[in-house]
């Protein structure tokens, strides 16, 4: 009977598919003239009234139905970096972070708050708190917010590697290293743009196993065509091409790498990957929703719209 | 030691009952577990998740089925327990580990089956019947212990 945990969890996530837009919707949605007639096909497909499904309650879900899986709680590691920073900030700034906060997230908001206020880093969750003091020690020494932020980025990257292979199957181990690959990319890229110092570099690169750190920063201070070249000789010579070409390109394809991932894993019948895979497809939908809302108000015609939509789960 | 032969009989036939139920309450108990999902999200789908939900449990009744021919065929249900020698008893064990150690595990894989035939329900309610298939493929091999276990049976002489 191994490797049966959360059938009941899998089998009603599976159900709850079926209420995630597929592609044939989504073009309707991309062809629809207003916001109003948009709403009307999604509550005519959620048949319940609700125009979105909101990622709160997707999380809340999974997580009522797999409460002691440590593993899911890396999909929300980026939301507490996030937070993290917003706290930092918030408190060096003198302003009240909660508008900043993005959910949902791992930790208790207004205690989070209260704890970063009394610089009491120690009493923080175990993924946070050496992060949490290394990152105000260097904001408050540089203020370099710029700085502080690729720090805590990539702190974020390390936590979720080193929490997957503590407690993490399979799936998460190669989803936390597909964001690490695909985040190095992008800030090794911008470094090269922008003639960062080795420096900045080994703060703002994470490294993986997939990916050399060493390798990523001696190609990056090298320039945009080093860096590259390099890129060729690695599983992820298309995804320099994109970058090259335009940062959104590059965006949708890390996009549609890590729903590829998600795919694989929806196809298990037990554990916790379906779960993991059901909530990074709500995170998918929510995106390409706000694309075709924000397109539409700047008047983008379909095409384009359609160039821009990530893949989907259904 | 008079009565080693009927007691060797008496513990295949408890043997045959007890694994092949073991083999059942897990598949049955796991599909059932699937099965809640799907119905705490929809409902309607109760029907439909039933019907998977049943088949590992017919491991169980095959154990049971052993069970019963095993004792009527020593005379312990009609109340005259034959005569059997060590042998005779041995071989009536003997006959009873078909069922009893694929029942045991065809249940338990049957239930696997089922339980992702579930998830299938639960996302393509059209093809429920794909799902129900797959499970029942499990079956075959359950009745062909049972089928052994009871041509082993009615085939020792006593």
């Amino acid at each position: 009977m191994s490797n049966t945990n959360y059938a009941s969890a899998v089998a009603a996530v599976k159900a709850m598919e079926s209420s995630l837009l597929t592609q044939s919707e989504l073009e309707q949605l991309i062809n629809t003239s207003s916001a109003q007639e948009r709403a009307n096909l999604i509550s005519s497909k959620r048949g319940t009234g609700n125009e979105t499904l909101d990622l709160e309650a997707a999380w809340e879900t999974v997580h009522s139905y797999a409460p002691e899986s440590r593993e899911l709680e890396i999909l929300l590691y980026r939301n507490d970096f996030h937070n993290l920073k917003a706290a930092l900030k918030a408190m060096v700034a003198d302003r009240d972070p909660e508008r900043y906060y993005i959910k949902p997230t791992n930790i208790d908001l207004p205690e989070f708050t209260k704890l970063i206020r009394a610089k009491e880093f120690d009493m923080l969750p175990d993924h946070l708190k050496e992060t949490a003091a290394e990152a105000y020690e260097l904001l408050t020494r540089t203020l370099d917010g710029q700085l502080a932020d690729s720090m805590i980025d990539t702190a974020s990257l390390a936590a979720m590697q080193k929490s997957a292979a503590e407690f993490g199957g399979d799936f998460m181990k190669r989803y936390a290293d597909l964001m690490t690959v695909c985040a190095d990319i992008k800030t090794a890229y911008r470094c090269s743009k922008m003639n960062k110092p080795r420096q900045f570099l080994e703060t703002a690169v994470c490294g993986c196993g997939e990916m050399d750190k060493e390798s990523m920063i001696r190609a990056a201070l090298g320039g945009t065509e080093s860096f590259l070249s390099y890129l060729e000789t690695t599983a992820y010579s298309e995804a320099g091409k994109l970058l090259s070409e335009s940062a959104a390109k590059f965006e949708k394809w890390s996009d549609d790498r890590v729903m590829e991932l998600a795919e694989t894993a929806r196809l298990q019948a037990f554990g916790s990957d379906p779960l993991a895979a059901y909530y990074i497809a709500v995170e998918a939908e929510q995106k390409n929703l706000r694309i075709i809302n924000i397109c539409k108000e700047s008047g983008a015609d379909s095409e384009t719209i359609t160039e821009r939509m990530r893949k989907l789960y259904v | 030691m008079t009565n080693i032969g009927i007691a060797l009989a008496v513990i295949g036939a408890a043997c045959a009952a007890l694994f092949a139920g073991i083999g059942s309450a897990k598949g049955v108990g796991l599909v059932g577990e699937a099965a809640a999902g799907v119905v705490s999200v929809d409902p309607s789908k109760f029907s439909k998740v039933l019907i998977l939900q049943l088949l590992p449990g017919t491991q169980g009744l095959y154990g049971l089925l052993t069970a019963i021919l095993m004792l009527s065929r020593v005379g312990i249900i009609g109340g005259t327990p034959a005569d059997l020698t060590a042998a005779q008893g041995l071989m009536f064990l003997a006959a009873s580990l078909p069922i009893a150690i694929v029942g045991l595990f065809s249940g338990i894989a049957q239930g696997r089956a089922a339980a992702a035939g579930v998830g299938i329900t639960a996302k393509k309610p059209d093809h429920n019947g794909k799902g129900i298939i797959m499970a029942a493929m499990v079956e075959t091999y359950a009745i062909l212990a049972l089928l052994i276990s009871i041509l082993l049976i009615y085939n020792i002489s006593i």
